[in-house]
């Protein structure tokens, strides 16, 4: 597979407000594969970049109740299989004094699935991405706001694409190279 | 919409009924006491109705202070509701006469010879558990709660009338002071009222855990309230789905902290182990009741911790409805479970405890129905309220 | 909310590069100041007494800290328990007032989770140390060996391990995930190669995309809402530690909600000890305003009263318990030998604090900054009181015994002081103290009018 020489066309916007009402624009005009780039969340600007749900929490649910079985299990398998011993005569099953070691690895377990998964899912660390060769694109995480237009989207056409982007208001509309 | 919808007038509808309920369940109550000639049971089933029940009004008090306080957009959609809950204290201070005539019955310490047994060992005990200080404590908690309902009250009423911001100012600093003595008024109304029953028991945590009680089963109740009347103007303009996603998360928060104040109470003293203390719960966790004390472990903590995280459920108010009427139900059985076992080692269940729940329910019902009346379901001129609206939508 | 509210949380006249640049500036292009050298130097030096103190300590064993039967616990576990604590406002303002939707948190989470994560390295090094052999800490964990052995899972200390070793985890992810954004823009803006490369690394080619910031933020949501039942369970589990055993003073069921109203108690004084002088000497009033002194000291004096509830409640249970030991407790901490302890720690964290009840005391920075150096000081006597006096008067008096500090275990204090600060000074050397891309949203929320 050949890559495009272009990764994609970028326009530069000034307010979140700008760049969102793009986002907007260009999905109506039928462009389906573009990223929105931005110095601070901005509500809604995932939306409108097409992406719309999340499978993080339940991934990290999952996490949690991995970890309270791992918690429980292991402080059960401990005190009353392999090691069991008479502790001021509590039960070797002492469900109660298990609590808080198997509520630990709960939150453990889901806060590492969290932080990974969140990273994992957005392909973080990313050593190298096309997005940064734009000059510009340091003020990505300063103060302007850029929208992209992928090569690959079906419908981009260097030219028409172009003019699109250029239609839209944007201080500068640039070539990504791949 | 039509006009019997309003919440005035369904409120008003509710009147009746509930006076009825409360009536004769009260009727009934009292002639099973006569007949049955089992004075005893009637004061115990009494003592539990009475304190479920005065989960509500003081529920509702600790959470307007709150809400005073730190002002969130969720309080809005309550805030009538809990200042109705509010003014329900005198009712309250006549409910109480019944245990007054009681405590012969209900509290050990009465017994001719207990206080010089206890004066021996524990004079402090002896001195506080005696009948003119407890008298005493009560006549001040009921004032405290009355004076704190009327104030809060009558200055918001004035706020809707005049507008004056300074009324806002008011209510804000009396919830400081206010919520400090509705912490100890209700610590020590539990001591005396319910803990004392097990005079030889003590626990540090119990004010707490009614502390919870009363704001889990006033939420839950208000919750409920509040979904009833929210399609109607003004409710409608605050009562939005992110508000009763807030009033559901506050309502999580207090289930968790249930279950984290319960649980801790009980490893503390089942890990130590001491004669004195592991009793409470050798009858409640681990002897005949404890099926109980899983039913609560059930339905007080895991289901309702499944549920109430999930953000659809808490944003569709007919859901939320329901789950908050089941918790309601789940809170009675706390309460039972926390008293009862105290006067019978194995679970028992007489016709008079349910009598006396629809007894005092159906008159504190009716005295909530009427307060609620009358007045917009908003405070029309709290300085925050604009806020709140912009920022619910 | 009343007049005193209105206070804004970022002054006007702020944009998103001035916020950026502003804050950005302290780390990249700032000089460093004689001021933080002067800091960090003081700092450095007590951190070299803690090394010293340490190796003195390995030399010769814990009985150099004049801890023996019946006060076994001395300095090193009011250490623990006050560092733990100080490190829990961190988490409160970084997660529950996330949850809570209280924008003012923005400004100051940032170095509040330092604090807390540099607080639970300093809170760990005690147990460690206090255990005699610390280069066994390993058989604390459960991990497979040849005796086929178990850590003791009935134990609060072993409890306390996993609560203390995840409280550490969550908290350095909480805070790292937090500055992922700002370490892309200080990559973005830094001119030496050196910078770029620091934090080009650390920031691993974030590049503010829509989708990663929509799970960025669900997952800061997810962190926070494991974080806060996280930092109760912690001091909870702490105050266990105590409460699990059945000695008067320890044993008694109001610990844990009372332990952890007083690490958030001791918490947000120490933020606000830290605050002051951080804001003054950088010029960062804009963005900590009044309006955050103000809450952070309603919230110091709303769990200080809780704090009161609990010794209230103590006090009451001894009595109407009626129990020898605990009455004689309670009676010893009055008028024992150590009564000078407990008489100031409630002239610290009790009688001092309601000052705070005055509007005006609130807007008086020097008064905040000397009430929070009150709390701080007040928190360590409560555990000085827990520790000690419960333990020095054992059930059978022919056991009774005194325990008085060593210089050895008050430069292992001192020095864990220099350990905190030196990772303080650095911190707001090389990373940026405040949130830039939370503080640009708050930026946007304040232009956008509500938007």
């Amino acid at each position: 597979m050949s890559r495009p020489k272009l990764y994609g066309l970028m326009a530069e916007f000034d307010s979140p407000d700008a760049l969102l009402a793009a986002a907007h624009k260009a999905t109506a005009a039928g462009y389906r594969r573009m990223d929105a780039y931005s110095p601070m969340p901005i509500e809604e600007l995932a939306e409108a970049v097409g992406f719309h749900h999340t499978s993080l929490p339940l991934v990290v649910l999952c996490g949690g109740i991995l970890g309270g079985i791992t918690g429980f299990g292991m402080q059960y398998y401990g005190s009353v299989f392999t090691f069991s011993q008479n502790v001021a005569g509590k039960p070797l099953n002492s469900w109660p004094a298990f609590i808080p070691i198997t509520f630990e690895l709960t939150v453990l377990f889901a806060a590492l699935t969290c932080v990974f998964g969140m990273l994992a899912m957005n392909g973080l660390p990313t050593p190298y991405h096309p997005v940064f060769n734009v000059p510009n694109f340091a003020l990505a995480s300063r103060d302007k706001f850029f929208l992209c237009i992928k090569a690959r989207d079906p419908k981009f056409d260097a030219r028409a694409t172009r003019e699109f982007l250029q239609g839209l208001g944007p201080i500068e509309v640039s070539n990504v190279e791949a | 919409m039509s006009l019997s919808d309003l919440p005035d007038v369904q409120l008003e509808q509710a009147q009746k009924p509930a006076l009825i309920v409360g009536v004769g369940a009260a009727v009934l109550l009292v002639a099973m006491a006569f007949v049955g000639a089992d004075r005893d049971q009637f004061f115990r089933s009494y003592l539990y109705g009475y304190v479920f029940w005065l989960a509500f009004p003081l529920g509702s008090l600790a959470l307007l202070m709150l809400h005073h306080l730190t002002g969130g957009g969720w309080g809005f959609v309550i805030r009538r509701l809990c200042e109705a809950g509010a003014r329900t204290f005198a009712l309250m201070a006549v409910l109480f006469l019944p245990l007054a005539v009681g405590i012969s019955r209900l509290y050990p310490w009465t017994r001719a010879g207990w206080a010089e047994e206890a004066a021996k060992h524990a004079p402090f005990k002896a001195t506080y558990l005696s009948q003119p200080f407890f008298f005493t404590r009560a006549v001040i908690y009921f004032v405290v709660w009355i004076g704190l309902g009327y104030l809060l009250s009558k200055w918001s009423m004035e706020e809707d009338q005049t507008g004056d911001p300074g009324m806002h100012n008011r209510m804000e600093a009396l919830s400081a002071p206010g919520l400090i003595l509705y912490g100890l008024t209700a610590t020590f109304a539990v001591i005396d009222w319910v803990m004392s029953v097990d005079p030889d028991w003590m626990s540090t945590m119990y004010g707490l855990i009614f502390v919870v009680v009363h704001v889990f089963t006033a939420m839950a109740f208000l919750i409920f309230m509040a979904s009833r009347f929210a399609d109607h103007e003004p409710l409608a303009k605050v009562a939005t789905p992110s508000r009763f996603h807030d009033l559901g998360t506050l309502l999580f928060a207090f289930t968790m902290l249930w279950a984290y104040l319960a649980f801790s109470q009980f490893l503390i003293i089942w890990a130590g182990n001491l004669k004195a203390e592991i009793t409470w719960y050798v009858h409640r966790g681990l002897g005949e009741w404890s099926w109980v004390a899983g039913l609560l472990l059930l339905f007080h903590f895991f289901v309702p911790f499944f549920i109430l995280l999930n953000r659809p459920i808490k944003r569709r108010k007919q859901l939320m409805a329901k789950v908050a009427l089941v918790l309601i139900v789940v809170s009675a059985l706390d309460v039972f479970w926390i008293i009862t076992p105290s006067f019978f080692p194995a679970p028992t269940i007489h016709l008079s405890d349910v009598l006396a729940v629809a007894a005092i329910g159906g008159l504190w019902l009716w005295a909530f129905a009427k307060q609620a009346q009358g007045r917009p379901l908003v405070p029309l001129h709290d300085p925050r309220m604009e806020e709140a609206v912009e920022h619910g939508a | 909310m009343s007049a005193e509210h209105s206070a804004p949380i970022i002054e006007p006249g702020q944009t998103f590069a001035t916020v950026t640049d502003r804050i950005s500036a302290i780390v990249l292009t700032q000089k460093t100041g004689r001021g933080w050298w002067l800091g960090f130097g003081i700092a450095f030096s007590l951190l070299m007494l803690f090394n010293l103190a340490i190796t003195w300590l390995f030399a010769w064993g814990v009985g150099i800290w004049g801890i023996n039967v019946p006060v076994g616990w001395g300095f090193a576990i009011i250490n623990f328990v006050w560092w733990v604590g100080i490190g829990h406002a961190g988490t409160l303002i970084s997660a529950i007032l996330l949850l809570l939707r209280q924008k003012w948190r923005t400004s100051i989470n940032r170095f509040a989770e330092a604090m807390t994560i540099f607080a639970v390295a300093c809170a760990g090094t005690f147990p460690l140390l206090h255990m005699g052999r610390p280069w066994l800490f390993y058989w604390l964990t459960p991990y497979p060996n040849t005796m086929f052995t178990w850590p003791q899972f009935r134990s609060p200390l072993v409890w306390d391990v996993f609560a203390v070793s995840t409280y550490a985890t969550v908290s350095l992810l909480f805070w790292f995930v937090g500055m992922i954004p700002d370490l892309a823009t200080l990559r973005d803006r830094a001119r030496n190669l050196i910078g770029q490369k620091f934090y080009g690394f650390l920031a691993m080619g974030w590049r503010g995309s829509a989708v990663h910031w929509h799970r960025y933020e669900t997952a800061s949501l997810l962190l926070a809402g494991l974080a806060t039942p996280l930092v109760l369970s912690v001091h909870t589990v702490v105050s266990f530690d105590f409460a699990i055993g059945i000695i008067p003073g320890w044993h008694t069921t109001i610990f844990p909600p009372y332990f952890v109203a007083g690490a958030i108690y001791s918490g947000f004084a120490m933020v606000m000890t830290l605050a002051i002088p951080l804001r003054k000497y950088y010029r960062l009033e804009d963005f900590v305003t009044m309006r955050h002194l103000d809450n952070m000291a309603k919230v110091m004096l709303a769990t200080g009263l809780i704090v009161a509830y609990g010794y209230m409640m103590e006090t009451f249970s001894a009595f109407y318990s009626g129990d020898l030991y605990e009455r004689f407790m309670v009676l010893n901490r009055w008028t024992g030998p150590y009564w000078p302890f407990y008489w100031s720690l409630i002239a610290c964290n009790i009688a001092i604090p309601q000052v705070l009840w005055s509007r005006k005391a609130r807007s008086n920075v020097t008064l905040l900054f000397v009430i929070s150096l009150v709390v701080n000081t007040g928190m360590w006597l409560e555990r000085f009181i827990i520790v000690v006096t419960s333990l020095h008067r054992d059930f059978l008096p022919s056991s009774w015994g005194m325990y008085w500090p060593t210089r050895w275990h008050i430069y292992t204090y001192v020095g864990t002081l220099g350990l905190f600060f030196t990772l303080f000074f650095l911190f707001i050397r090389f990373l940026p103290v405040i949130a830039i891309s939370e503080m640009r949203g708050l930026v946007k929320e304040e232009a956008g009018g509500g938007k």
